[in-house]
């Protein structure tokens, strides 16, 4: 441990670290990424309307399609804020049968904030259930942990993700038929939503499959990756 | 009605009554019955109106009593929103004795009363309020351990982004997706590849930088004719040689030439007026036409009408067949004509000039059909599109550095390009759907533009100094273009891909022959 805490220092110390509002921008990026990627990977858009870029030392896949892209980028705008905000301590996004309008997958990242970084928010947040707020205070035991990452080493875990999101082709079933998708957010009871958020079921797969992938931690958030996933109808 | 919607729920209890909430519960399965219960008091605890939940002696008894509700789970969804109708529902209720009413069986007395209370006042439910208070935290823990089993916090929205995500437009199939490449190796193939270098490289000694002049043209029968100066040279395209054709009167210099429409002759218009048909395989004159009051810069053949735009603003239409050649004359032009065009089928004659009018004429008509003053500038680049007859392209000069589509049948411009750079030529190409153009200042370079996109497939830095004129050779595939820097330079632009074509212009076998076509045309 203190080695690696020499090595990162020695690094560049002054670029080493990130502030609450740089993480938040990266993970809300990563969110971004990631969705485009799962758009791509599950084929809920045609593979032509997706144009490769350089992001985290991967090809990443991005649409083009300009309906898809504002579509995103009105999704990104609000979730940005709530992310800066911590706001949100999930983000879901789920795929849904166009003909049954079934959920068969969905992909769901778990956000937490190390409270160190936003206890001054969560407590003025959400003072109703502070209760519920303590446990989490327990967990600032673990921050040491992650405080003292590079960006290159958080770039990792994230490329670590992208990949196993990438991968995840190979295990989840074929999507047969035209598919869409939703993003759900699981937000705090306080929480302003514009119009176009709505409240919602939680869009749960029953008896579903769950596979957890890696995740990643900056000095203030920890992202963890799950996908759960109908399974097929050979029973 | 499954929990899976507890926030809609909560959000009408906003509007009803709190009691009707209890009371309606029994309609719902009995887990959501605990749960909504436990749920709602949980959001409400801190209001002044709480807690009719904590009439419910406790949710364990409840469930005791469960087994008599599971008969009548299915009633219709029950939030009611006006007092008056759940008044009149706990009545029929009461009336049924209850089978499906859990909190009158569990205590019925409080119930009575609060069943009097609607009835009395629909608003006055908090007369029961004060009577029950003893067991709120131990009712709260209850409600976070449920709303913990059952996967969702207390004190949390879950929200969707309501607006529906965009349709895919196009049938997908993922399997075909799997192994593919990231970069697909078609979109490799297909996409259009441009020279950098020129093909080939001529000197043209001493042209005249002069914009208005047009000095390059190249004839079916693979043969470029160039003015430099005084002097016409050929150069025959698939044998490489080089004639000179012409040398005028040293008080004169070829201001303008255009091959006829069957490469056997070239009309030569003279900075003095002049305009001379000449035989190219002869190597003579064949006839002189004078009249002109000034120089002819530019000239277009339809047939046997050879037109010819003069300094002094006047286009006249010659026939070349009969001895008094001026068949007809133009005039709308207030300054030096610069461009003119036949339609390939001969019913219109576009033509521009340095008033930066763009005049498009009938064939049998001596007054313009259409008069565009879009241009702010000179108009010399002009071109039909061949494969679609009536649109005409324009290019401005220095000041205008505009492309602009016309529909020549309407009038209407129906496109336009902001091309940057002052525009020489224009040049659609017969292999793809595309337009190219050379310029001038700033840029000096060829630009080749998709049409009806507009999109730019590309450009060509060719020329250290600006691109007087270009010709495209007779299978379409290679553009000539003439510079400033005295260098007449040839570019692979309209390649076709997959057909081997890059013998056929320079130096190779190009069909034709040349010699063997009898000249069309009998000239006086």
């Amino acid at each position: 441990m203190s080695s690696a805490k020499m090595s990162s220092s020695s690094a560049g110390p002054t670029r080493s670290k990130l502030s609450l509002k740089g993480s938040s921008k990266l993970v809300a990026e990563f969110f971004e990424y990631s969705i485009h990627s799962i758009l791509f990977q599950r084929g809920i858009y045609p593979p032509e309307d997706f144009q490769v870029v350089k992001k985290y030392g991967l090809n990443m896949l991005v649409s083009v399609d300009e309906d898809v892209k504002t579509y995103i980028r009105r999704i990104m705008s609000q979730l940005n804020k709530w992310v800066v905000g911590s706001k949100i301590s999930k983000l879901v996004v789920a795929i849904v049968s166009l003909d049954s309008a079934e959920v068969v997958e969905r992909w769901q990242f778990d956000i937490e904030v190390f409270s160190k970084a936003s206890g001054s928010k969560k407590s003025s947040s959400s003072s109703a259930d502070k209760e519920n707020a303590a446990p989490k205070a327990s967990k600032q035991t673990s921050d040491d942990a992650h405080g003292d990452k590079t960006i290159d080493e958080i770039q990792q875990e994230i490329q670590a993700i992208i990949r196993q999101i990438t991968a995840s082709v190979t295990f989840l079933p074929v999507l047969e038929g035209r598919h869409t998708f939703n993003v759900l957010v699981y937000a705090d009871g306080d929480t302003q939503a514009p119009s176009e958020w709505i409240d919602s079921d939680p869009k749960e797969i029953q008896n579903a499959e769950q596979v957890k992938l890696r995740s990643f931690s900056t000095a203030s958030h920890k992202v963890d990756t799950m996908v759960a996933y109908r399974l097929g109808t050979a029973e | 009605m499954s929990f899976s919607t507890p926030v809609k729920t909560r959000r009408s209890a906003h509007c009803t009554p709190r009691q009707s909430r209890l009371d309606s519960s029994p309609l719902t399965p009995r887990n959501y019955a605990a749960l909504s219960s436990s749920y709602f008091g949980g959001s409400r605890r801190n209001s002044p109106k709480t807690s009719i939940h904590k009439q419910i002696p406790s949710p364990l008894k409840l469930d005791n009593y469960l087994p008599d509700t599971t008969l009548v789970g299915t009633g219709p969804s029950s939030c009611a929103n006006t007092p008056k109708r759940i008044a009149k529902k706990q009545i029929f209720r009461a009336s049924v004795q209850g089978d499906r009413f859990i909190p009158s069986r569990s205590s019925s007395s409080t119930t009575m009363t609060k069943l009097e209370d609607d009835n009395s006042s629909s608003s006055s439910n908090g007369s029961t309020r004060s009577s029950v208070s003893s067991s709120a935290t131990n009712s709260y823990e209850y409600q976070s351990s449920v709303a913990e089993a059952c996967g969702f916090a207390l004190n949390q929205r879950i929200l969707t982004f309501k607006p529906e995500a965009p349709q895919s437009k196009k049938p997908i199939d993922l399997r075909s997706q799997y192994n593919r490449p990231l970069k697909p190796a078609v979109n490799a193939q297909l996409r259009r590849r441009l020279p950098t270098n020129a093909e080939r490289i001529l000197d043209a000694p001493g042209i005249r930088d002069d914009y208005y002049l047009n000095l390059l043209d190249w004839s079916c029968n693979n043969q470029v004719a160039i003015g430099l100066d005084r002097d016409l040279y050929v150069w025959n395209a698939e044998s490489g040689s080089v004639s000179s054709l012409l040398r005028t009167t040293p008080d004169t210099y070829i201001s303008g030439l255009k091959w006829s429409g069957d490469g056997a002759y070239v009309a030569v218009g003279l900075s003095d007026g002049d305009v001379q048909i000449w035989d190219v395989e002869e190597g003579e004159k064949v006839r002189s036409m004078t009249g002109h009051a000034a120089r002819v810069g530019v000239m277009s053949w339809d047939r046997h009408v050879l037109s010819s735009g003069c300094r002094d603003g006047s286009i006249w239409n010659h026939d070349v067949r009969i001895a008094q050649h001026k068949v007809s004359e133009f005039v709308n032009h207030e300054a030096e004509v610069c461009g003119l065009q036949w339609r390939s089928d001969g019913s219109q004659l576009a033509s521009g000039g340095n008033d930066n009018l763009v005049n498009i004429w009938d064939a049998r008509s001596s007054t313009p059909k259409f008069t565009k003053t879009n241009h702010k500038a000179a108009v010399k680049a002009l071109a039909w599109c061949p494969w679609q007859l009536n649109l005409l392209a324009t290019g401005g000069g220095t000041f205008d550095k505009q492309i602009h589509f016309w529909n020549g049948t309407t009038g209407a411009r129906v496109n336009s390009i902001d091309a940057g750079s002052q525009v020489t030529s224009l040049q659609w190409s017969t292999t793809y759907k595309e337009i190219v153009s050379s310029h001038g200042y700033p840029d000096n370079n060829l630009s080749i533009w998709s049409y009806p996109t507009l999109v730019k497939n590309g450009e060509i830095q060719g020329h250290d100094t600006r691109i007087l004129g270009s010709a495209l050779s007779p299978d379409g595939s290679t553009l000539a273009t003439v510079a400033s820097d005295e260098n007449l330079k040839f570019w692979k632009v309209f390649e076709q891909i997959g057909k081997k074509v890059s013998s056929a212009v320079m130096g190779g076998s190009l069909a034709s022959g040349g010699k063997d076509i009898a000249k069309v045309m009998m000239i006086r």
